[in-house]
């Protein structure tokens, strides 16, 4: 029977309400705050404020130059309003730039030194450090607040060349290459948030792949914001020299608090010929409560360059957190024959907002670039897939092919589709497709039918209109990921 | 926004018009709120967002003015022949937006139907453009297109008016031409149909030089109403050509349309159509072929505000030369609107390395029980057919040219019109596959 | 002993609103195997929907006890794990699951509800292995996403293996020969008898008495308009493709 008409018929329980009753409430597990002693920044954006952070760090000239540099372009600049958004004011003069655990003022440098409170915040986090790292076989850069607190496996790596070491370190031990790279993808006055983030990150993790070498273990860091009224604005920077291969895993919590906290990160890969780079993202930021009260504001801009020929980079998320996401992972398909791709899971429940996408800029000759992004909208979310598919005219024989699915979930939530596509080759090929649907009563009442709950029935199926972009992550993070679509959808603690 | 000087051409060009225009004070006093708000708000900059591929630059440099009364040339039968249609219909041709009733002719017109200039209805029956100029000047047209429609209330010469009674069904074509010269053209085009009423509307834009043709076009169908509306745009490759198009649907009406773009150094043709009843219908088939440095927009919209209705637009783009085709798409599916099925599809060959497109198919999706979905292709002639069809003795350039002409005239196809307007259509593809066209 | 269904006096409406079972009376008991046949908009299918929960359909009149407990009060997924099954006469694609994943959350849902424990990877591999034998299906169609891309016998073939897995006390086979060709219907049928078992009632909902000469029933009944408006044993179907159901309909 296709005819059903549940709209006036409260008899039963109909699919939408199950639907509703199982997406309302509030699952979100990593809300808790550690109580660690810190060391802040007074709160405001000055100059003083970016040259106290450097100093905090004790960073060469250079580098300062290059933030103060990045403070003025910012101080020119406006938020961008672009994006389909509902963004209260931010006052960045309110928040504080810096925090950092104040037991280990210069860093930790080894597990033991690490504050044991904070050890016990990445135990609930189900972060593997230490001997669980080995046997997860992770190496793990954990950046708490502002600092990064520890690296496991560091000369496990080193002995393949492998450096895989906090942001602040890089500095000061890789000055070079830091000097080389930092800027080359996302220069400091590419977008509001970029520039912000150039005058006032404080840590991050860097990674660089010798030639030829093919790094034998998933790299992970695990960001966490726990102060209050702070921002986070790391800075991840990679790169895979000629011939490497790297994979690598990012995961993101926060404390529930009732203020919207700001968290602007920028990420730069770089692949040079041949080589391969995999970044795959589980943010799951606290998203603020039901009517929309606090959570993460993530403004992130995330790019990479396929700098060499035949190099590959890939870009994996689920976007499960946050109150509202803004984030475009794009690649810059330079080297002739480069590939890019990008896999997206994006949830909104509640209040959440979502505008999320990719940018595949094709240079190079026989570039090619996929785009695979899944939207879910419940509750009052809105969610947007906004992506830019860019061939230049010399972009002899660019293939790419989107798919963007969205999913809606009760009737008071969105899902908005932009594509923009832009050529200027005739031999290029470009293929968008795009679909947007509701969870079909059939499909749930057949999943009851089979005995399951109206709950499982449901993880069941968002879990399947997933697939292809969970296919793409890290097995351990495929594993978490689809937990976290159960949990953000259901409500329940897990 | 305008400085003062940029709309002054135009201000100069409204008080002409006012001086020697016979028409309502009603009608002069919206004229003038019209202009005021056009000097306020200017022409759109690429800043906004649906104007950030247009160029519009050939048109703001040096805006043709209207002409006046009399003014150029008007074109001999012959001229017109290869534009119109094969069969009886009631013709009416507009010379730089002034009703030519030496060129326009028909049978005599069935009971129920109201077809004249505006000029006409203005005099005999005003009662039916009543509440056609209330409200803002623009007529509910938003964004950047507001700025054409502004400046086509404050302007505007002439046009035609078609309203039919409930029940009534026109099966004469209504035949309109619209011919420029080196002028600006204002015109307006305005369609009511009544419950169940159904007719058939062609619009064929022809002529050009260096001129400017600026349509603002208003459809209302009442329940169960059914407008076919085939668009030829046909200028000289030096002529601008402007279209604001704004549809409202109530329950089961359909409302189908057919765009052939071939004309134009720029053009660009907003569409809106508000789908506010239950079950209506909207379909759109068209093609844009550009070549050289032409640029052409489509923007089309389709709001879905009633229960199960459909939208499907089939656009295809060829682009040769140093062309620039966009297509700005959007369905928007207001909260409740269930049952909404929604197709957009944009297909483009790029046959020159100069040639560009930019395609946005954009869904804003407010309801969940709706099925919706686009696609978006660019893409070469298919290496594999051309070989094909040269393997069985073709020449490149006919093999060429016989893919091409499939790819477009799908769209025309599609569109399912009656045969004269079909073969109207394709004759004009051809004659552009034959480089005979603009 | 009580039967394992007893249906009475059951009226409901399809979504939408009009009535269309209009008082239906009907016993089955463990081990039996009924055919329920009748002409197009009779009310099979609503039967079948209404005994399954199907969402939307709205009991408005009589009840329905398995075994001895009150059907209509369950939720559909409930009803499923304590046993009653239903073969859909359209299966639903499910894009991205696994056949086989999708079947073992299925399982195992019973299992824990029934206080068994669930069943491992092997274990299960080894139960899919045994029925697939049971019922000469090739293990293809497994490693697909449920449904997705299967001709019409092969969602019918799949509905029957699921049939297989679950062990349900009440199989309703909703129309399962609609649109299979004869090599089809002749596999589908002998998985079903296969599955005929002394613990087991079927009930077999079909518009063509094709059916029954490959899954002989103990019972026979016509519904139409609503009704079960004469009853049977398996000559009785023959008697039916004789006479055909007009005059049954004008009887009652």
């Amino acid at each position: 029977m296709s005819e059903i008409d549940t709209a006036d018929r409260p008899a039963s329980a109909t699919p939408p309400d199950i639907l509703d009753s199982i997406v309302q409430g509030e699952g979100y597990k990593y809300g808790f705050v550690t109580d660690i002693e810190a060391e802040e920044a007074p709160p405001g954006l000055n100059e003083d404020t970016v040259r106290f952070i450097s100093a905090k760090k004790g960073e060469p000239a250079w580098l300062l130059d290059w933030r103060l540099k990045a403070f003025r372009r910012w101080q020119a600049m406006e938020a961008p309003d672009w994006a389909k958004l509902d963004i209260a004011p931010i006052d960045y003069q309110a928040a504080s730039y810096y925090s950092a655990p104040k037991a280990a003022k210069d860093g930790p440098k080894s597990l033991d030194e690490v504050d044991p409170e904070l050890l016990k915040t990445y135990e609930k986090l189900g972060i593997p450090l230490g001997e669980r790292a080995a046997l997860a076989g992770v190496a793990v850069d954990a950046v708490f607040d502002s600092v990064s607190v520890a690296t496991t496996f560091k000369d496990k790596l080193a002995d393949l060349g492998i450096i895989f070491c906090s942001f602040g370190e890089a500095v000061r031990e890789h000055a070079e290459l830091v000097r080389r790279y930092l800027g080359s993808v996302v220069p400091q006055g590419d977008n509001f948030f970029a520039a912000l983030n150039s005058a006032v990150f404080s840590d991050g993790s860097f990674v660089y792949v010798p030639p030829g070498v093919r790094c034998p273990m998933e790299l992970s860091t695990y960001f966490r914001i726990n102060a209050a009224k702070t921002g986070q604005f790391e800075r991840t920077l990679l790169i895979a020299d000629k011939g490497a291969y790297v994979s690598y895993l990012e995961g993101c919590t926060a404390p529930q608090r009732d203020e919207n906290q700001l968290h602007a990160a920028v990420v730069e890969l770089v692949a040079l010929e041949d080589a391969e780079i995999k970044y795959a993202t589980v943010q799951n930021w606290y998203p603020g409560d039901e009517n929309g009260k606090g959570g993460i504001y993530n403004f992130v801009t995330k790019r990479g360059a396929c700098r060499g020929a035949r190099s590959k980079i890939s870009w994996a998320q689920v976007e499960t957190g946050s109150a509202i996401t803004w984030k475009y992972p794009s690649c810059l398909l330079e080297g002739d024959g480069s590939v890019g791709a990008f896999y997206s899971v994006a949830i909104t429940n509640n209040r959440q907002q979502a505008d999320t996408g990719t940018k595949m800029i094709h240079i190079g000759r026989d570039t090619s670039s996929t785009v695979i992004s899944k939207g879910i909208s419940a509750g009052r979310g809105q969610n947007t897939y906004r992506g830019q598919i860019k061939v230049l005219s010399a972009a002899e024989g660019a293939r790419n092919y989107t798919q963007c699915d969205s999913l809606l979930i009760g009737k008071r939530c969105g899902a908005h589709t932009v594509p923009y596509i832009d050529v200027r080759h005739p031999g290029a090929k470009v293929e968008h497709e795009a679909t947007t649907s509701k969870i079909s009563e059939d499909q749930m009442f057949y999943c009851q039918q089979r005995g399951l709950t109206a709950e499982d029935a449901l993880s069941l199926i968002v879990n399947g209109f997933c697939k292809e972009v969970l296919n793409e992550l890290p097995m351990e993070f495929a594993v978490e990921a689809q937990k976290l679509l159960a949990v953000s959808l259901e409500g329940s603690v897990g | 926004m305008l400085m003062t000087d940029d709309s002054a051409p135009f201000r100069a060009a409204f008080d002409r018009l006012r001086a020697t225009a016979d028409e309502p004070v009603w009608l002069t006093t919206h004229r003038g709120r019209a202009m005021d708000r056009f000097a306020l708000m200017g022409f759109p900059t690429r800043r906004q967002e649906a104007w950030r591929f247009t160029d519009l630059e050939p048109l703001t440099a040096a805006p043709p003015l209207p002409a006046a009364a009399g003014d150029g040339d008007l074109p001999t039968p012959a001229s017109l022949a290869p534009w119109l249609l094969p069969v009886a219909t009631h013709r009416l041709v507009l010379v730089n937006g002034r009703f030519a009733p030496a060129l326009s002719a028909g049978p005599v017109l069935p009971a129920g139907v109201w077809l004249a200039s505006v000029a006409e209805t203005l005099r005999q029956r005003p009662d039916l453009l009543d509440g056609a100029f209330r409200g803002r000047a623009g007529g509910g047209a938003e964004g950047g297109e507001e700025a054409f429609a502004t400046l086509n209330a404050a302007l505007f010469t002439d046009g035609v008016v078609l309203v039919l009674e409930p029940g009534t069904v026109l099966e004469t074509p209504v035949e309109i031409i619209h011919h420029i010269t080196s002028a600006a053209a204002h015109a307006r085009l305005h369609i009511v149909l009544g419950a169940g009423a159904r007719a058939t509307v062609v619009e064929t834009a022809t002529g050009g030089g260096a001129g400017w043709a600026n349509t603002v076009g208003v459809v209302t169908l009442d329940a169960g109403a059914v407008l076919t509306h085939l668009h030829i745009q046909a200028e000289d490759r030096a002529a601008c050509h402007t279209a604001v198009m704004r549809a409202v649907l109530a329950d089961r009406a359909r409302y189908e349309a057919c765009a052939l773009i071939t004309g134009g150094r720029l053009s660009r043709r907003d569409v809106a159509v508000t789908l506010a009843g239950d079950a209506a219908e909207f379909r759109l088939h068209c093609a844009y072929l550009l070549d050289g440095g032409q640029e052409a927009t489509l923007s089309v919209r389709a709001d879905h505000l009633g229960l199960g209705c459909r939208t499907e637009e089939v656009v295809k783009g060829v682009l040769a030369g140093a062309s620039h085709g966009v297509f700005l798409g959007t369905v928007a599916v207001a909260p409740g609107a269930d049952g909404t099925d929604a197709r957009q599809l944009n297909r483009n060959l790029l046959l020159s390395p100069q040639a560009r497109v930019d395609t946005k198919p954009e869904l804003q999706i407010l309801a969940d029980d709706v099925k919706c979905s686009h696609g978006a292709t660019v893409g070469s002639l298919d290496e594999a057919s051309l070989f094909y069809l040269q393997a069985r003795g073709i020449d490149p350039e006919t093999a060429r040219r016989m893919l091409v002409e499939a790819f477009a005239v799908d769209a025309i196809d599609a569109a399912g019109l009656s045969e004269p307007l079909a073969d109207l259509a394709r004759r004009h593809l051809r004659r552009w596959l034959d480089g005979g066209a603009s | 002993m009580s039967k394992l269904l007893e249906i009475r006096g059951l009226r409901a409406r399809i979504p939408g609103g009009r009535e269309v079972l209009k008082g239906i009376d009907l016993d089955v008991g463990a081990g039996e195997v009924h055919a329920i046949m009748g002409p197009n908009g009779a009310g099979k299918s609503t039967l079948s929907s209404v005994l399954a929960g199907k969402p939307g359909y709205e009991v408005t009149a009589g009840t329905v006890l398995y075994r001895g407990r009150d059907l209509l009060a369950m939720p559909a997924d409930e009803r499923a794990r304590e046993g009653v099954f239903l073969a859909f006469q359209y299966p639903v694609e499910i894009p991205g699951v696994n056949n086989m994943y999708f079947l073992r959350a299925a399982l195992n849902a019973g299992r824990r509800q029934r206080g068994q424990a669930e069943l491992d990877a092997q274990q299960f591999l080894k139960a899919v292995r045994e029925r697939l034998k049971l019922l000469d299906i090739g293990d293809d169609l497994l490693r697909r996403a449920v449904n997705v891309g299967f001709s019409g016998g092969e969602k019918k073939r799949n509905e029957i293996f699921q049939m297989a897995m679950l062990e349900p006390a009440l199989a309703i086979l909703d129309e399962t020969d609609s649109g299979l060709d004869i090599d089809a219907l002749r596999a589908v049928s002998d998985g079903v008898n296969r599955l005929r078992d002394p613990a087991r009632a079927i009930v077999m909902i079909t518009h063509y008495q094709r059916l029954l000469d490959y899954i002989v029933p103990d019972r026979v009944h016509v519904l139409a308009d609503g009704r079960i408006v004469a009853s049977g044993d398996k000559t009785f179907a023959t008697e039916l493709e004789r006479t055909g159901y007009a005059h049954l309909g004008d009887a009652a």
